[in-house]
């Protein structure tokens, strides 16, 4: 019973397919979107540091702490238009994102 | 290595049932608590893994930072949560089609994946012997990596200025305490001396 | 990659204990105190009145201006840990490599400190 690369590969598929799931159900809570894109970020990073450990190769984990800065960012970023969104519509709900359709 | 078969079980199961409920719960709060649930059994994959440097990275930002920065969000803006469940219905179908096809697809290429012969000479940096996994990475990410490690750094100075730009505003009618004006004042700029000849005042 | 999960183990079963004693405390005390609710008992008491609105208060913007700026600085301290072990292996533009990187944050500092984003009104 030895766990190998597949096992990971398949943890990091569902967490990502999960995401994706949340994206869709949750149309009325931008902030649970956004959590959902932290849980595929984080698939992304099982998968990359999965392949770096199985192939021996620490590049893998050198591209996850660049996915790790990449999603702080975001997440300040992204929580950031939320609450200017919030300000100014008082709503997060994705429906009412619709001022710059053209 | 028993014992590291069933930790990766219980990591990687507990870790899937928190991202479910990360997605199903109907208070946003509970959502970040168990996405922290989430990134600590991701922490305990990576450590299997031999990942120890990504793990504790992994705690000490998501857990520690941008966990809290969601939690802060949510307690700032008060959301109506009996609201939030509406349209889970009917978006319900569409999003589990999608979910699933997603998901049937990355298991056909994970399952006819097979490594290459080659794959042995392509790596970039292999994992040097006998030092500790935080130090192997230090030797490589500033001196190799240099490029995308400065691209890291301006990601977060847009991220920091973006930020700002976004979320502060000046409050009107708010005193502030400028020290350097206050020490920069003279007596002849704000004080005058005017002797008040008796019995005239200061009006002639 | 054995020895280093062998170093792990007494946190895995430390962890294993912290829940399992955290279990046990929670469902000891379900088991065996005294539950007798009434309506008087179980309803909310709030200095002798009832509650005046939700308790979930509203936080300032400003903390989240505070809390996006820690997590900048605290992505800038993780990056210094590895450079801070191998900086003999790294050499001089290992070095410079990462006082460009501290400068680039050093401009957003100085940045958000012109701007006012530190102070308190």
């Amino acid at each position: 019973m030895t766990i190998g690369l597949g096992h990971y590969l398949t943890v990091s598929a569902i967490l990502f397919t999960l995401g994706i799931f949340g994206i869709f159900l949750n149309r009325k809570n931008l902030i649970v979107i956004l959590m959902s894109v932290e849980l595929m970020l984080l698939s992304v990073n099982i998968n990359l540091v999965a392949f770096s450990s199985f192939l021996n190769d620490l590049a893998g984990q050198v591209f996850t702490m660049l996915v790790l800065t990449v999603a702080a960012a975001e997440a300040a970023i992204g929580l950031a238009i939320v609450v200017v969104f919030y300000r100014n519509r008082r709503s997060i709900e994705v429906e009412d994102i619709n001022q710059m359709r053209g | 290595m028993i014992v590291a078969a069933l930790a990766f079980y219980l990591f990687s199961i507990v870790a899937i049932i928190a991202a479910l409920n990360v997605i199903f719960q109907k208070n946003p709060v509970h959502s970040v608590l168990w996405l922290i649930l989430t990134f600590f059994n991701a922490a305990g994959l990576f450590v299997l893994l031999g990942a120890e440097f990504v793990a504790m990275i992994l705690v000490v930002v998501y857990v520690g930072a941008v966990a809290v920065l969601f939690l802060f969000v949510v307690m700032m803006l008060d959301i109506n949560i009996t609201m939030m469940r509406e349209g889970f219905i009917k978006y319900l179908p569409v999003g589990a089609l999608v979910g699933g096809i997603l998901f049937v697809e990355l298991a056909i290429v994970f399952g006819s994946w097979a490594m290459s012969p080659q794959s042995e000479a392509l790596r970039s940096a292999p994992v040097p012997e006998g030092i500790s996994n935080t130090e192997a990475l230090g030797n490589i990410l500033y001196t190799q990596y240099f490029y995308l490690f400065q691209g890291a750094g301006i990601v977060l100075l847009v991220a920091m200025v973006g930020s700002i730009v976004l979320t502060l505003r000046r409050r009107p009618g708010v005193r502030k305490q400028d020290i350097s004006v206050q020490n920069n004042r003279r007596v002849q700029d704000t004080l005058e001396v005017v002797k008040v000849p008796v019995g005239k005042g200061l009006a002639s | 990659m054995d020895g280093l999960l062998k170093e792990y183990l007494p946190i895995l079963i430390f962890i294993g204990i912290a829940f399992g004693l955290a279990l046990v405390i929670v469902v000891a005390s379900l088991i065996a105190g005294p539950s007798r609710p009434d309506p008087e008992k179980t309803s909310v008491y709030e200095c002798g009145f009832e509650a005046f609105d939700d308790s979930r208060g509203k936080f300032d913007v400003r903390f989240y201006l505070v809390s996006i700026l820690f997590i900048i600085f605290d992505l800038e301290v993780a990056f210094l840990f590895p450079w801070a072990v191998s900086l003999g292996n790294i050499g001089l533009f290992g070095f410079w490599s990462m006082m460009l990187f501290l400068g680039v944050l050093t401009i957003g500092f100085i940045y958000e400190w012109k701007k006012g984003a530190l102070e308190w009104e």
